[in-house]
């Protein structure tokens, strides 16, 4: 292998994360370059170690779980907003058909008007009076005769 | 040899009753996919720690670590019924990792750092750190330290994006370099050779501290 074949795989060495092969093993032996970069790049490595992990916070599930909850509720938000208009209008569609399709129901459905027949009313009555005075058209007719009958003088109304 | 996974199961506790042993968290995603949510938050428990770091890590920030590592599971959980075991769940969460940390960087490329307050940082103009002293070391070896610890965040920092990405991974979240190529989307040739240059960059920059 040539150097820097060896001085690719060289972070992976010193960061311990692959095995070392026998022929990477021997050239590192015999080549006094690539030991050296080698151990550069282990202190360089160890030095880095310094700067330390961070714990997440104690919140860091809480506030997941609420950010989850949020999404959850825009999500359904945002679902019954996408649905609302087609929906307002197919149920307005639907009203306006429904409202159609009675009236003409109805119509089809309200029994002609058939004329009242007048029955024969019991006179004395106010409408069965009405009834006979309209039989009696032809006695008004000849109304203005009764004007030329003489008065009774001696007949009072009120005896 | 650790790996990530094998590093995050250890820091696990109790896995969750009810889920079964043996499954690999492909599989277990495929659960999430179903609508099974202690699948779900097994894979909080599993991986939480190890994304509140590598957060913590990119963008230098205790409580903005936290949130983007939360933003991970959320886009995690929203991307569940469209998930493919087609990659490794890791490869899958640290991409996902990677592009928020990413889009946070660049959206707070232009924030005067002076103006960020950080509980876990020290001041740059005081050097004072805002967390407990640390009551075994004397006040000097307490300032070396510190030092040395805002250097190597520093030169961290300071590395080009891609080769910052590779050496989080590879020194803090122990992912060997198929899995950092995965995620980066190189090749692992490439990969390797974005590692040397980066520890050679950080080796040269930190050889006052070595």
């Amino acid at each position: 292998m040539k150097c820097n074949q060896i001085r690719e795989l060289l972070p992976d060495l010193a960061a311990g994360l692959n095995a070392v092969t026998p022929e990477t093993q021997e050239h590192i032996r015999a080549c006094p370059a690539c030991a050296g970069k080698l151990e550069d790049i282990r202190k360089t490595m160890a030095l880095l170690d310094e700067w330390q992990a961070l714990e997440p916070s104690p919140y860091f599930d809480v506030r997941l779980q609420a950010r989850l909850r949020e999404e959850a509720a825009q999500l359904r938000a945002g679902w019954l907003h996408r649905i609302r208009i087609p929906a307002l209008a197919l149920a307005l569609s639907m009203m306006i058909a429904v409202g159609v399709g009675l009236f003409r129901g109805d119509r089809s459905k309200v029994p002609p008007v058939r004329p009242v027949a007048l029955e024969k009313l019991e006179p004395g009555t106010a409408v069965g009076d009405l009834q006979a005075l309209d039989k009696n058209h032809e006695l008004y007719a000849d109304f203005d005769v009764l004007d030329d009958l003489e008065v009774q003088q001696d007949v009072t109304a009120n005896p | 040899m650790t790996s990530i996974a094998s590093q995050a199961q250890a820091e696990t506790a109790t896995p969750l009753p009810g889920l079964a042993e043996g499954l690999t968290d492909a599989e277990v995603m495929l659960r999430v996919k179903v609508g099974d949510e202690s699948a779900f938050e097994y894979l909080v428990q599993k991986y939480r720690r190890a994304m509140v770091n590598f957060m913590y890590r990119m963008s230098h920030n205790a409580a903005v670590s936290e949130d983007l590592a939360q933003e991970v599971f959320l886009r995690v959980y929203r991307s569940r019924s469209s998930y493919e075991a087609s990659a490794k769940f890791t490869t899958w969460l640290y991409r996902v990792a990677t592009n928020l940390a990413m889009n946070h960087a660049r959206d707070t490329r232009q924030e005067r750092p002076e103006n960020m307050v950080s509980l876990d940082e020290p001041n740059t103009e005081t050097g004072t750190t805002m967390d407990v002293a640390d009551g075994s070391l004397t006040a000097e070896e307490a300032l070396v330290r510190r030092e040395r610890l805002a250097a190597i965040r520093n030169k961290v920092q300071a590395l080009p994006e891609r080769q910052r990405m590779a050496v989080i991974m590879h020194k803090y979240q122990q992912m060997d370099y198929r899995q950092i190529a995965d995620v980066l989307k190189l090749s692992e040739s490439a990969t390797k050779s974005l590692l040397f240059r980066a520890y050679e960059t950080l080796r040269q920059q930190l050889k006052d501290f070595i």
